[in-house]
């Protein structure tokens, strides 16, 4: 069976900064895959390789079984490979109405685009709401489902989502991460880069633990856990009792 | 006796969400202290307050006594905090040196165009031998004349220490010293810092996600998460905390201490 | 209630007065507001493509005698388009990732390339002296009056409805197609478009090419309104079109079409009315012709320094510009101290022996250029002090240059004054002037502070000259701005060959003075602002003082070299020396030379006085050869080719901000270290290293 997206032997970094060094990952289909690990161990730069923002400077990319190393961005996402990027990730200067149908005019054409358009803020009556705001003037949180919105409608065989919770009430991230569960009942494979573990490991298969642009652990999501209380707070890891943290 | 820094109900919102919330933080002469949390926690929010990029909604700082609040970013920085950047940030085309050089210039007084015309404004050998006195301690001593396009990271990271000690701060504020650096560069940058501080006998504050670092390089840290004090106290203490690994694992921890 | 009706009827008439030229500025406000919407540029090079479309009409319609229509199809829907896929395709994609100021500089130089390349290549004269045809048949010879009170041409009703038709299909285009709003997101971030499965690059080429196409049509609506076909006339017209579409915040197509039109209603206005309350009030008399033509450049300058929310309304950054690799820093030369030396020796050798040759064997023609060299390339120090070390772009050093060149008018001609004490005080003059003119704009930073200092150029050309205590007034008008020449005890300045030395003396005092500054504190605070300005705060410098100081300096550099190319010239001759569009010349010659380097400078002055009589004209070949009449045939080049290279010598500024002097330099040392590999290596190359942005910072 050929994975969804294969990363072989990847090598990644931004000019003379190399940030990833020969890392291996798949996905399969209708699978999730969490990737953890502090900050600046090169997640979001596994993120972007995977859905084509950053050429691998060595190493291979393919998507279904296709080498798309080096390819257009607009490619991977015709590939059906989604990017929801960290941080603000919607058109600040467009109308929230004007981002979505941006994204449906491309992805669902122009006769199924009210339909899709509906059927967000069906979904997300928050948005509707506020259909003629300039997105930039959302909030974080309104941002995130927003971008949220575009993906589940979408519906893409792959999610790549970078840091979904960062900087977002708990409330907010719940609700982000019902979405994601949403995405993955009706069939997407996520690709989910997270720092803050617990809700990823409890929606994700499977777990990647990356150390400064390598992977130093994969394995099943329900052992990473543990994995990742004496990664994250290894200066305590003599006091057994202290480190364990138990995920849902 | 008064803190050297003290940061009181400091309170900032961006477009109604509200990033820092009453938050109060001291700094002691000398002292070392961390201030952790989780990404977006408000730490830079808060950094960024004391320094006078941003001005909080509320709230007062006071350095060394004097309310500076009202002061901008470089009449902060003369007060005597100095600080280092995250992404680093130096000067284009300028060596090492002349990263000191300027630095050391400006806690002099301003420059005036009537001296630079005369060619009084060149180096001249004891701020030279001063610059050079830092650079040693801090072991940038061979890359001196090195243009810093050519320096690695950790280098750079020293050489903004460096410039911020040439201003002779009574405080320093880190901002996330080791981001970028592998581990074994982030132990050498603890060491120098350790032995610089030592030394010149400033205050740090410092901003860090690395826990491991801060657990060995700070006496007493405050945790923030969603821009509320959730902890504080000696540092090992308060990453034990329950309430903290749960802000920064996002799962509720079963025991504690 | 006769006087009632008559100030009404009065009313009435300049508000409609107003309306045809509003109407063209409102035409031309649409399009850079179009190409600012879905290209990202703030694009000074619109007027150079509508006068290129203009022409080309002119030259289908009028000398080919084609009709209407084809000619309107060639010139608008061809050519315009072709220009705006071949500007995309060949700068602007290479320049995405440039900061805003090296677009804007870009820009300036692709404004003054565009028209000599058409015009070189279609042998276009220019239209003096004959108002162009526009695109309805006798469209300035018949007249509707409407209203009874002020009849409109039917060039000039044509033009009220193509804008308005223009802007109506514009807003629909944003509105209600994929195309629009995939421009307007593509400016925003072509990376997170991409992400929605759009290719950015083509959304691109096709912003340029509508905004081009609207370009050319502005053009070929607005020719009629000029009894002559020039370029720079469509220049002026774009700053005053700013005016309008700065009002909108520079998007808003709606509230642009509102401020073309009532900038032009409110000049018509002033028009009208003005003259009677100066009847009554006689201190408003100086004012009263005076103030109308620069209305557009007050509210300019007026809403950039007042209004800061326009200028903080649309820096929304690409979150994920992060993507990009860091923009390559400077090729830091590297150079031994040695080679720094013989390159030294050798470039003053080389200048000391042109000056020898010229001085005792050059004629009377060649002693001028010369001289005329050395004084520009005395002014072009005043751009490397203010663009070279402080990275911040003028656009009105022409401005203080012409402050000089009045100040030893004033205190020479009028006033009895020694020019040579004159001069310093002239200079003294601009450099508080500068002061002053820094305090606002120079908080703006980026392109706001070009486009500023651009508004206080044409500010000053329209308004400051015509007083009797700057540019003379009607003293001026009959006997010219004279300025003697000086005698210092035993020199008589007079004679051309004492002067050539007095400007080298001083070309080489005002070099010392930018080297001396550069070294120094104030050199080094600067250098440390543009490398990062919040490192430079973050250990107590104050970047505003630090800027007001490099203004004001370079004002008084400016000043110092106006006044002595008027006492030179012995005139100030305002027009041709020292008119706005002569400075945007300016910055771009010293830009694509080398704005770090007194050499840059230098070389700057050459190419400005001696390029094109020694080599366009193929003098130097003459003499390499030893006969002027082996020079090869294709000589002389057309002068057109100055502005062509120089002007498109920019586009490396982007990519390298230190200029061509610089950028050679370093390619020649760095192949002379690689022919030498049997000297000891060179240090290996750092595997990590740290990306400084070596750009102007904005």
């Amino acid at each position: 069976m050929t994975a969804l997206l294969e990363l072989r032997n990847v090598s990644a970094g931004y000019g003379a900064f190399r940030a990833l060094f020969g890392v291996s990952v798949e996905v399969q289909p209708g699978e999730a895959v969490a990737i953890l690990g502090a900050n600046g161990v090169g997640k979001t730069t596994l993120a972007r390789v995977a859905t084509g923002l950053l050429a691998p400077t060595s190493g291979t990319v393919l998507v279904d079984g296709v080498d798309m190393s080096g390819t257009a961005t607009y490619r991977f996402a015709r590939a059906g490979v989604a990017h929801a990027p960290e941080g603000r990730s919607v058109f600040a200067t467009l109308s929230v109405e004007d981002n979505l149908r941006l994204s449906f005019r491309q992805s669902k054409g122009r006769a199924n685009t009210p339909a899709a358009l509906a059927k967000a803020f069906e979904l997300f009556p928050m948005l509707a709401a506020r259909r003629h705001q300039i997105a930039g003037t959302l909030s974080g949180g309104q941002q995130r489902m927003l971008a949220m919105a575009r993906v589940i409608i979408e519906e893409p065989k792959l999610l790549v989502a970078d840091e979904l919770s960062l900087g977002l009430a708990p409330i907010v991230v719940d609700e982000v991460y019902r979405s994601l569960r949403r995405l993955k009942e009706s069939g997407s494979a996520l690709l989910i880069v997270e720092q803050h573990v617990g809700h990823a490991l409890a929606l994700c298969d499977r777990a990647i633990l990356l150390d400064r642009g390598t992977v130093s652990w994969s394995g099943p999501a329900r052992e990473a856990a543990e994995r990742v209380a004496t990664h994250v707070f290894e200066n305590d890891s003599g006091n057994d009792g202290d480190a364990a943290a138990a995920a849902g | 006796m008064t803190a050297l820094l003290e940061a009181r109900g400091i309170r900032k919102s961006f477009a109604g969400v509200m990033a820092l919330h009453f938050v109060d933080i001291d700094v002691d002469a000398g002292e070392t202290v961390g201030l952790i949390g989780p990404n977006g926690a408000g730490k830079t929010t808060f950094f960024n307050c004391v320094l006078g990029i941003l001005r909080s909604d509320s709230g007062v700082v006071r350095f060394d006594g004097r309310d500076i609040s009202g002061l901008r970013v470089h009449e902060r920085a003369r007060c005597g905090i100095g600080r280092t950047f995250q992404r680093i940030e130096l000067f284009a085309e300028s060596t090492v040196r002349e990263h000191l050089l300027i630095a050391e210039r400006t806690r002099h007084g301003t420059g005036r165009l009537w001296k630079d015309l005369l060619g009084m404004g060149r180096p001249h050998n004891d701020e030279i031998a001063r610059c050079d006195e830092v650079l040693e301690l801090l072991g940038l001593g061979a890359v001196a004349e090195a243009p810093i396009e050519h320096l690695s990271l950790g280098q750079g990271r020293l050489v903004e220490v460096g410039r911020a000690l040439m201003t002779d701060p009574k405080l320093l504020l880190l901002d996330e010293p080791s981001s970028g650096l592998d581990r074994k560069e982030t132990a050498d940058l603890a060491a120098t810092l350790r032995k610089v501080q030592s030394e010149k006998g400033f205050a740090i504050l410092l901003v860090e996600h690395d826990v491991e670092f801060v657990a060995g390089f700070t006496e007493r840290s405050y945790v923030l998460d969603f821009g509320t004090m959730i902890a504080q106290g000696p540092t090992r203490e308060v990453l034990r905390d329950p309430i903290v690994r749960e802000a920064y694992l996002g799962v509720p921890a079963t025991e504690g201490t | 209630m006769t006087l009632a009706t008559g100030v009404g009827a009065d009313f009435l008439r300049a508000l409609l007065q107003g309306t045809p030229p509003g109407t063209v500025y409102a035409l031309v406000a649409l399009g850079f507001v179009l190409t600012y919407k879905t290209s990202g540029v703030f694009n000074l090079a619109f007027g150079a493509q509508a006068y290129v479309s203009a022409a080309m009409y002119y030259k289908a319609h009028t000398e080919w005698g084609w009709s209407i229509i084809p000619a309107l199809v060639l010139s608008v829907f061809v050519l315009a388009p072709a220009i705006g896929l071949t500007l995309e395709r060949l700068v602007f994609r290479y320049l995405r990732t440039g900061t805003s100021v090296a677009k804007l500089v870009v820009t300036i130089g692709i404004s003054l390339a565009l028209p000599n390349i058409f015009e070189l290549i279609t042998n276009f004269k220019g239209v003096v002296g004959q108002t162009p045809a526009g695109i309805v048949p006798n469209g300035s010879g018949v007249f509707y009056d409407p209203f009874g009170v002020y009849p409109f041409s039917r060039d000039e009703l044509t033009t009220i409805g193509v804008a308005v038709i223009a802007m109506l299909c514009l807003a629909a285009l944003f509105r209600f197609t994929a195309i629009g709003l995939q421009m307007r997101a593509v400016v925003e971030s072509p990376r997170m478009t991409e992400l929605n499965g759009i290719r950015s690059d083509r959304v691109s080429a096709v912003s340029w090419a509508l905004s081009s196409t609207f370009a050319g049509l502005a053009g070929v609506l607005i020719a009629p309104r000029f009894n002559t076909l020039a370029a720079p006339d469509f220049f002026n017209l774009v700053v005053v079109a700013i005016a309008a579409a700065i009002l909108g915040r520079l998007v808003s197509l709606p509230r642009a079409l509102a401020g073309g039109l009532g900038l032009g209603m409110v000049i018509a206005l002033l028009g009208t009315f003005l003259p009677r309350w100066v009847d009554s009030n006689p201190w408003l008399r100086p004012f009263q012709e005076n103030l109308t033509p620069a209305v557009p450049f007050v509210v300019l300058f007026g809403v950039l320094v007042l209004w800061p929310a326009i200028r903080r309304s649309r820096e929304v950054s690409d979150p994920l510009s992060g993507v990009d690799p860091p923009i390559s820093s400077l090729a830091l030369a590297t150079r031994s101290a040695r080679s720094h030396l013989i390159g030294r020796v050798f470039t003053v050798g080389v200048l000391g022996t042109v000056a020898t040759i010229v001085y005792f064997r050059a004629d009377a023609s060649w002693m001028f250029l010369v001289t005329q060299a050395v004084i520009m390339a005395t002014i072009y120090l005043s751009v490397t002090m203010i663009t070279g070390l402080a990275g911040q772009i003028s656009l009105c050093q022409g401005t203080f240059a012409a402050i000089g060149g009045f100040g030893v008018y004033q205190l020479a001609t009028l006033h009895g004054m020694s020019v040579l004490v004159a001069a310093p005080i002239a200079a003294v003059i601009a450099a508080a002037v500068g002061a002053v003119l820094s305090l606002p704009v120079l908080r703006l930073g980026g392109i706001w502070t070009a486009v500023a200092t651009l508004a206080f150029a044409f500010f000053f050309d329209a308004v400051a000259i015509k007083f009797s205590w700057v540019g003379g007034g009607n003293t001026s008008l009959m006997q010219g701005t004279r300025v003697p020449r000086p005698v210092l005890g035993p020199w008589d300045f007079a004679d051309d060959r004492a002067f050539l030395v007095l400007a080298v003396v001083v070309f080489i005092i005002v070099s010392i003075v930018v080297v001396q500054i550069r070294g120094g504190t104030i050199g080094r605070t600067l250098r440390a602002i543009r490398g990062s300005e919040v490192a430079a705060q973050s250990i107590g410098i104050s970047p505003a003082r630090a800027r007001v100081v490099a203004f004001a300096v370079s004002a008084a550099i400016a000043a110092l070299g106006g006044a002595l190319l008027s006492i030179h010239q012995k005139n100030v001759n305002y027009g041709s020396n020292f008119s706005p569009v002569s400075s945007l010349f300016w910055l771009v010659l010293v830009v694509s030379l080398g704005a770090r380097t007194i050499e840059g400078a230098a070389l700057a002055g050459a190419a400005f006085s001696i390029f094109d009589p020694l080599i366009l004209r193929g003098t130097i070949f003459g003499w390499i050869l030893r006969s002027p009449k082996r020079v090869p045939g294709f000589f002389p080049i057309s002068p057109k080719w100055r502005l062509i290279l120089f002007g498109l010598g920019t586009l490396q500024f982007a990519r390298h901000p230190e200029g061509a002097v610089e950028f050679w330099r370093g390619r020649t040392s760095r192949w002379l270290a690689a022919r030498q590999q049997s000297a000891p290596p060179a240090p290996d190359e750092p595997t990590e290293s740290i990306g400084v942005d070596g750009a102007v910072t904005s």
